[in-house]
């Protein structure tokens, strides 16, 4: 052990290494070994935050304190405690979310909700790391999968919180759009959560209003949505007036690709309304964006092509 | 536009290779054989294999196999199908992957798919759709892909897919280029294609050329050689090559290299390595440039070996 240990502290994906440590635990798995291991895992993980043994070797560590252990739900929480601290000083760390994602399984729903809570402040700190927003997009889809499978009286009540969940994430996703403008990733982010919200939510809302209690009810009307959505992408291309501004530039491609993006998700049945305010608004977008990303014109072109008249 | 220096290339290559007792070499020493593989694979599509003693080459990798059948990263180490796979690969640059028992290194591959159709790296489980990759690639190259089962593991990489139309290593797992490439490469190689929203995927894999005209692996992120290869393989693999600027690449390629003193850098001015050089001469090769044998984007072999493997009478 103690000579795998110097081993790994100067050559930290020496798999081999590791493997040997693997094999001497898997005979003892007292969870005081195991502690050490993630110990020891973390101690490498603060000089080389990228090393793909080493949170290989915490997840194998993991699932077996999984097996034996009733400390589980607290190691969880720390561990995810301790990739948002990995993260602040390496940015859009792949393997670290990666790691925070696969946490994800093994939440209850109280914990996911929690985490959606507590990793606010740091996302709004991170506008340009698409890993956190990932991440909250996988904290998201896991709460809603919970409802798909909840079947007792209070379906309709983790609806309207599920829904308030995902109003609340667009409102304050709007507001970060215009703070901190032109970043990629809030504009994915907001991709992800209308093409749901109109998707997924539009259609539950049916299915629930159907079993009505008062209540419970949640006005989700696609119409004043899509019309608000027309106004951001509006009043963001509109400030590109002077092109020189990278940022603005920039804030005016990713809103008009957005509104692309939302052309090509919103299916046909959502009403004849809704198609036309599109298609009004895709002419000017289509000019705008092949004047200033040229490069994808083909892209543009075919994407606009996709939704002409027959 | 500047030019390929590739004869300074060459010589970067053979001097890393005979450079084995360099820090550098010492602490990269687990992973020789993809080394091997980066390098070979350059040479060959720069015409120039045979500067390199095929025997020596051989006799080592021979070493690095594991009585489980599997490969090792180096003569010691434990084996794990990510050397596997380059083991296998170097051995059809040379046309010698007959001198395998090809049972059994399959059956090494077979026995690390799981339940759910993924695969494990090795022994202690560790998932990913990489793995997918090298376990369909590998198995088609020896020509046994049939001893897996290849629709659980196709579900298994659709599993993966995520809203944005790309793929990350694990059902959740964010987009990411390099994921991509496995995941298409495993679905082309296996006729799964038809999984892919081509579109979709398209447009995310273009959304990655920046105004330099290099290309990145997810979103905000700098661009880098290595996507030259599996944004661009996953883009010619789905038919979607015309929605970037090809010209533009293949200037930040050429601005990547040393001109002094060979190998390419992850971009322009940063330090060279194999493992960048083989991207960025792979990637110029899928870009048609002259001079360079083509390779193909599904199996990141010449296409002429490819043909070997596939077409020629046994």
């Amino acid at each position: 052990m103690i000579h795998s240990k110097a081993l790994l502290l100067l050559s930290c994906d020496f798999a081999t290494a590791w493997n040997s440590r693997k094999l001497i635990v898997s005979n003892k798995r007292l969870l005081p070994i195991l502690m050490d291991e993630l110990h020891l895992s973390a101690l490498v993980l603060s000089y080389s935050p990228k090393s793909e043994q080493a949170w290989s070797h915490r997840r194998w560590v993991i699932n077996m304190i999984a097996r034996n252990c009733s400390t589980l739900q607290w190691i969880i929480e720390r561990e995810s405690e301790l990739v948002e601290k990995i993260a602040e000083r390496s940015k859009m760390n792949y393997r670290a979310w990666n790691h925070r994602c696969w946490l994800v399984s093994f939440m209850t729903r109280e914990q996911v909700l929690d985490e959606l809570k507590k990793s606010r402040n740091w996302s709004g700190l991170h506008v340009a790391d698409n890993s956190c927003f990932h991440y909250r997009r996988r904290l998201m889809l896991r709460n809603l999968e919970g409802f798909c499978y909840t079947q007792d009286n209070n379906s309709s009540g983790y609806f309207v919180e599920t829904y308030q969940i995902w109003k609340e994430e667009l409102d304050w996703n709007e507001s970060l759009i215009k703070q901190y403008v032109g970043r990629e990733a809030l504009w994915l982010h907001r991709r992800f959560l209308s093409m749901y919200l109109i998707k997924h939510m539009a259609t539950h809302l049916l299915a629930v209003s159907c079993q009505s209690k008062p209540k419970a009810s949640v006005d989700i009307d696609i119409d004043s949505l899509m019309d608000h959505e027309l106004c951001l992408v509006h009043s963001c291309s509109t400030t590109i007036a002077d092109a020189n501004f990278e940022d603005f530039q920039a804030q005016a491609i990713h809103s008009a690709a957005y509104m692309l993006w939302l052309t090509k998700q919103i299916p046909e049945y959502q009403g004849i309304d809704i198609q036309e305010k599109l298609r009004a608004g895709v002419g000017d977008v289509t000019r705008m964006l092949k004047r200033s990303c040229p490069d994808r014109s083909s892209l543009w072109d075919y994407l606009v092509g996709y939704h002409s008249e027959p | 536009m500047g030019e390929l220096a590739a004869d300074k290339h060459v010589k970067y290559i053979i001097s890393v290779e005979k450079k084995k007792d360099s820090f550098e070499s010492v602490v990269m020493e687990h992973l020789r054989l993809n080394g091997a593989y980066w390098g070979l694979t350059t040479l060959d599509i720069l015409g120039k294999l045979d500067a390199v003693d095929e025997e020596d080459v051989i006799s080592w990798i021979l070493k690095c196999q594991d009585e489980s059948g599997g490969f090792a990263g180096n003569i010691g180490h434990d084996p794990h199908v990510l050397y596997t796979l380059s083991a296998v690969q170097v051995l059809a640059l040379f046309d010698k992957v007959d001198i395998l028992d090809a049972d059994k290194v399959s059956n090494y591959i077979v026995g690390l798919q799981n339940e759910d159709g993924s695969f494990s790296g090795d022994i202690w489980g560790e998932v990913d759709t990489r793995f997918s990759y090298i376990a369909i690639c590998c198995l088609s190259i020896l020509q046994r892909l049939d001893k897996i089962n290849v629709d659980k593991a196709v579900e298994y990489i659709v599993s993966c897919k995520n809203l944005d139309g790309g793929f990350g290593c694990t059902p959740g797992g964010e987009s990411h280029a390099g994921q991509i490439f496995c995941c298409v490469g495993a679905l082309a190689i296996a006729g799964a294609l038809h999984h892919v929203d081509k579109d979709l995927l398209g447009w995310w894999l273009c959304e990655r050329q920046v105004k330099s005209g290099g290309l990145n692996g997810r979103p905000e992120k700098l661009p880098d050689v290595c996507y030259s290869w599996w944004v661009l393989s996953s883009l010619i693999m789905i038919d979607r090559v015309h929605w970037i600027n090809k010209d533009k690449l293949v200037k930040f390629i050429l601005d990547c290299q040393d001109m002094e003193n060979g190998g390419i850098s992850d971009r322009p001015d940063d330090a060279v390595d194999v493992f960048h050089t083989y991207f960025g001469v792979a990637g110029l090769s899928l870009l048609e440039y002259p001079g360079l044998k083509p390779i193909d984007p599904a199996y990141a072999l010449p296409v002429d070996v490819v043909n070997r493997i596939f077409f020629s009478k046994k």
